[in-house]
C-alpha cells in the first residue's frame, strides 16, 4: 500500500475528487429520497380525513372544521379500527400551507387514542420522553426543530404567550416530523384559535354552535386487518357528510407526482455525477497506466508475458482505485459533516450518506478503475516491448 | 546458440515510404562467443539487437535460440523465452525509477518463475561483485550512470541467460565505469554466453570474437581486433 501511494498519490487524489464529488451528490439525492419515501410511508399508514371545505389546517389535514360528530361517524364505518382527532398548523401562519421541507407544524393529537398510522405508530423519542394522555403545556419537538431553536429537554417553548415544556426530542427521521411541535389536541386547538383571527371572531359571535370538541382539522383513521384501505376509505366518504377523505394510494401518487420534479432532478444528478466522475475516473487511471508504458516496455523485455503484465497492472489499478474511492468516501463525509454542522444552525441537514449509496459507490469506482486500467494494459500489449520502451523515452 | 537468417525489416518514414533498416542480415553468435557489431547512427543497429533479442518483429527472417525458431513464436511465448534465455542491457539502463536497486535487479527473477529467496541471494552477489551492494536500497535517480548501469547489468545477467544483448552499454557512461561494463561483457561470454554488443566505442571491438559493420541495413564481417582494452 505504501508502494501505492507513493507511486499513485497524485493519480488517487485526482479518483478521490471524482468519488468525493459522486458521494456527495449521491448524498443530496438519499436525503431527498428519504423525506419523499417518509411522506409516503406516513400517508400510505392511514386514512387522513379533513372537514369539507378551506380551513387552517395544512398538509394531509388541509380542509374545514372536522366536527367531533363527524369524527364519532366515521368511527362506525365498518372496516375503521381506530380514529384519532388531529389539530395540524402551521407555526407561523404568514408562510405557505404548502408542506414544504423547511416548514414548521403544530401538530396535536388527542392522547387518549392510539395513533392508528400503521407506519409510524410511535415517533422515536430521541431524548426525554413521548407525549402522554393528560399530557398539557407540554410538547415533543422534532430534531431540526430543537436544532434550530436551540432547544432541549426541560427548555420552555413560548407559543402564542403560552410557554410549553419541552419532554421529549424526536429522533432525527428526515422526513416532515423533524420539524414538528407536538402536543395534545386541547392545547393545539388554543394554539389553532389564537392564530386564527376570523375563528376567533366567529366563536366570540356566537353565530355558529361550534365547541372546542369540534375544533379538528382532519383525523387519522386505522382499519380493520385484512380491510383493503382505499376500500374503507371510499366508505367513509360515502357514509359521513362534509368530510374530504384522502384515500392513502391517492395520496401516495398525488405525493410522487408533486414530487416528480425532484425525482427527476434526483436522476439527473445521479446520472451527471456518475458520468462526470466515473470519465474523471477512468481518465485518471487510463491515463496513470499509458504514462507507464516505458516501465510497462521492460517489464516485457524482461519477460513478462501479457497475463503477468495483466495481473500486475489490474492488482495496481484496483489498489489505486480502491485507495481513491475510500479517500474519496472520507472528504464526501468530511465535506457532507462540515456543511450539515453550519446547515444544522437552521435546522436542516443536506446530506444523508446511506451504506448503500458508500458502499455503491466504492464498487462502481473499482469496476470503472479496473475496466479503465485493463482498457489501458490491453492497448499497451498490443505493442512490441522495443515499440512500449520507445514511446515511453 | 543465437542465429539469424535473412531479416528484413523496413519503418515507415514521415513521408509514408518505407525505410529499410535491416535488408536481409545473417548472424551467429554462438555460445562462448563475444560479438560487436559497429556502425554509424541510424545504421540499424538497434534494431537488429531488438529483433535478434524478440523486442520487436521481423517483416521476414527468422530468428533461432538453441535451435528453436523463436521468432515464430506466439507473443506471451516470446516473453517467456526472453525471460530464460535473453539479458538486456541498455543504453539508458532502463531501470524503473520506483524500484530500488535490488528490486530493480529482481525484477528479471520474477518473471522467469525463480524462486525468491534464491534471487534475492543471487543479486546481492551481483551487486557487491559490481561494487554497488551498498547501495541497493536505493532508487535509480539516487544512483550516478555508472552505478545505474552496474545495477543494469547485474539484472541482465541475473538468470544466467545463455544470450546478452548490449545496446550502447556504455554510450552514457565515462571512460573508467565503460571499461567495467566491457569487461563484464567479455566475462560473460567467457563463461559461456553469447553475447552480441552494438556500439560506436571502438575500444569495445578490442578482444571480441566477431566484429561486424552494419552498413545500409546490410551486416558486414570486418576484422576482429585484439588486445584488451
Amino acid at each position: 500500500m505504501t508502494k501505492v501511494l507513493r507511486e499513485y498519490g497524485f493519480t488517487i487524489a485526482g479518483i478521490a475528487i471524482g468519488v468525493a464529488g459522486i458521494v456527495a451528490l449521491g448524498a443530496m439525492g438519499e436525503r431527498i429520497v428519504r423525506f419523499i419515501e417518509g411522506g409516503d410511508r406516513f400517508v400510505l399508514g392511514q386514512i387522513s380525513v379533513a372537514g369539507s371545505g378551506m380551513g387552517m389546517g395544512t398538509g394531509f389535514t388541509a380542509g374545514g372544521l372536522l366536527p367531533v360528530s363527524a369524527i364519532r361517524a366515521i368511527a362506525e364505518v365498518p372496516g375503521v379500527a381506530g380514529v384519532q382527532a388531529q389539530v395540524m398548523l402551521p407555526l407561523n401562519p404568514s408562510t405557505s400551507q404548502f408542506m414544504t421541507l423547511t416548514q414548521e407544524l403544530i401538530l396535536g393529537v388527542d392522547l387518549s387514542v392510539p395513533t392508528p398510522n400503521r407506519q409510524f405508530p410511535r415517533l422515536p423519542v430521541r431524548a426525554g420522553r413521548d407525549l402522554g394522555a393528560g399530557d398539557h403545556g407540554v410538547a415533543v419537538v422534532g430534531a431540526s426543530f430543537a436544532a434550530s431553536h436551540g432547544l432541549r429537554v426541560g427548555d420552555r417553548l413560548p407559543l402564542e404567550g403560552e410557554p410549553f415544556e419541552i419532554v421529549g426530542i424526536l429522533e432525527r427521521t428526515l422526513t416532515a416530523p423533524d420539524r414538528f411541535v407536538m402536543m395534545s389536541i386541547e392545547d393545539a386547538r388554543r394554539q389553532w384559535v389564537a392564530k386564527d383571527r376570523l375563528l376567533r371572531t366567529v366563536i366570540a359571535s356566537g353565530a355558529a354552535a361550534v365547541n372546542a370538541a369540534d375544533l379538528n382539522t382532519g383525523t387519522a383513521v386505522g382499519w380493520r386487518d385484512g380491510e383493503d384501505p382505499d376500500a374503507v376509505a371510499h366508505r367513509i366518504a360515502e357514509r359521513v357528510k362534509g368530510v374530504n377523505v384522502q384515500i392513502p394510494s391517492e395520496l401516495s401518487g398525488l405525493l410522487r407526482s408533486s414530487t416528480a420534479f425532484f425525482s427527476a432532478l434526483l436522476v439527473g444528478l445521479g446520472v451527471l455525477a456518475f458520468v462526470i466522475g466515473g470519465l474523471s475516473l477512468a481518465n485518471t487511471i487510463a491515463a496513470a497506466v499509458f504514462e507507464r508504458i516505458r516501465d510497462f516496455g521492460v517489464k516485457r523485455a524482461l519477460g513478462a508475458t501479457d497475463w503477468q503484465l495483466g495481473r500486475e497492472v489490474l492488482a495496481e489499478a484496483l489498489a489505486v482505485t480502491l485507495s481513491g474511492g475510500i479517500a474519496g468516501v472520507g472528504i464526501a463525509l468530511l465535506l457532507g459533516a462540515g456543511v450539515d454542522r453550519w446547515a444544522a444552525r437552521t435546522g436542516q441537514q443536506l446530506f444523508l450518506f446511506s451504506g448503500r449509496l458508500l458502499g455503491g459507490a466504492l464498487v462502481f469506482s473499482v469496476l470503472l478503475g479496473a475496466a479503465a486500467a485493463a482498457y489501458a494494459t490491453l492497448r499497451i500489449v498490443r505493442l512490441s516491448p522495443a515499440e512500449a520502451i520507445r514511446r515511453g523515452a | 546458440m543465437l542465429e539469424a537468417r535473412g531479416l528484413v525489416k523496413s519503418y515507415r518514414a514521415p513521408d509514408g515510404g518505407p525505410i529499410r533498416v535491416l535488408d536481409g542480415v545473417d548472424v551467429a553468435v554462438g555460445a562462448g562467443r563475444l560479438a560487436v557489431v559497429v556502425g554509424a547512427s541510424g545504421s540499424g543497429k538497434s534494431t537488429l539487437l531488438n529483433v535478434l533479442g524478440l523486442l520487436e518483429d521481423a517483416d521476414a527472417g527468422e530468428v533461432r535460440l538453441g535451435g528453436e525458431r523463436v521468432s515464430a513464436l506466439g507473443r506471451s511465448a516470446k516473453g517467456r523465452a526472453r525471460g530464460r534465455f535473453i539479458g538486456f542491457v541498455f543504453q539508458t539502463f532502463l531501470l524503473l525509477p520506483s524500484l530500488t536497486a535490488l528490486d530493480n535487479v529482481l525484477l528479471a527473477a520474477r518473471y522467469a518463475g525463480r524462486p525468491a529467496a534464491d534471487a534475492r541471494r543471487r543479486a546481492r552477489e551481483l551487486l557487491a561483485e559490481f561494487g554497488v551492494v551498498e547501495r541497493q536500497a536505493h532508487y535509480p535517480p539516487q544512483l550516478s550512470g555508472g552505478e545505474q548501469q552496474r545495477v543494469a547489468f547485474c539484472r541482465a545477467v541475473l538468470n544466467d541467460p545463455p544470450v546478452l544483448l548490449a545496446d550502447e552499454p556504455t554510450g552514457n557512461l565515462d571512460d573508467a565505469n565503460g571499461r567495467v561494463i566491457l569487461a563484464a561483457l567479455r566475462a560473460r561470454a567467457t563463461a559461456g554466453a553469447a553475447v552480441v554488443v552494438v556500439t560506436h566505442r571502438a575500444d569495445a571491438a578490442a578482444g571480441a570474437d566477431a566484429v561486424y559493420r552494419m552498413r545500409a541495413g546490410r551486416l558486414q564481417a570486418a576484422p576482429p581486433q585484439g588486445g584488451a582494452p
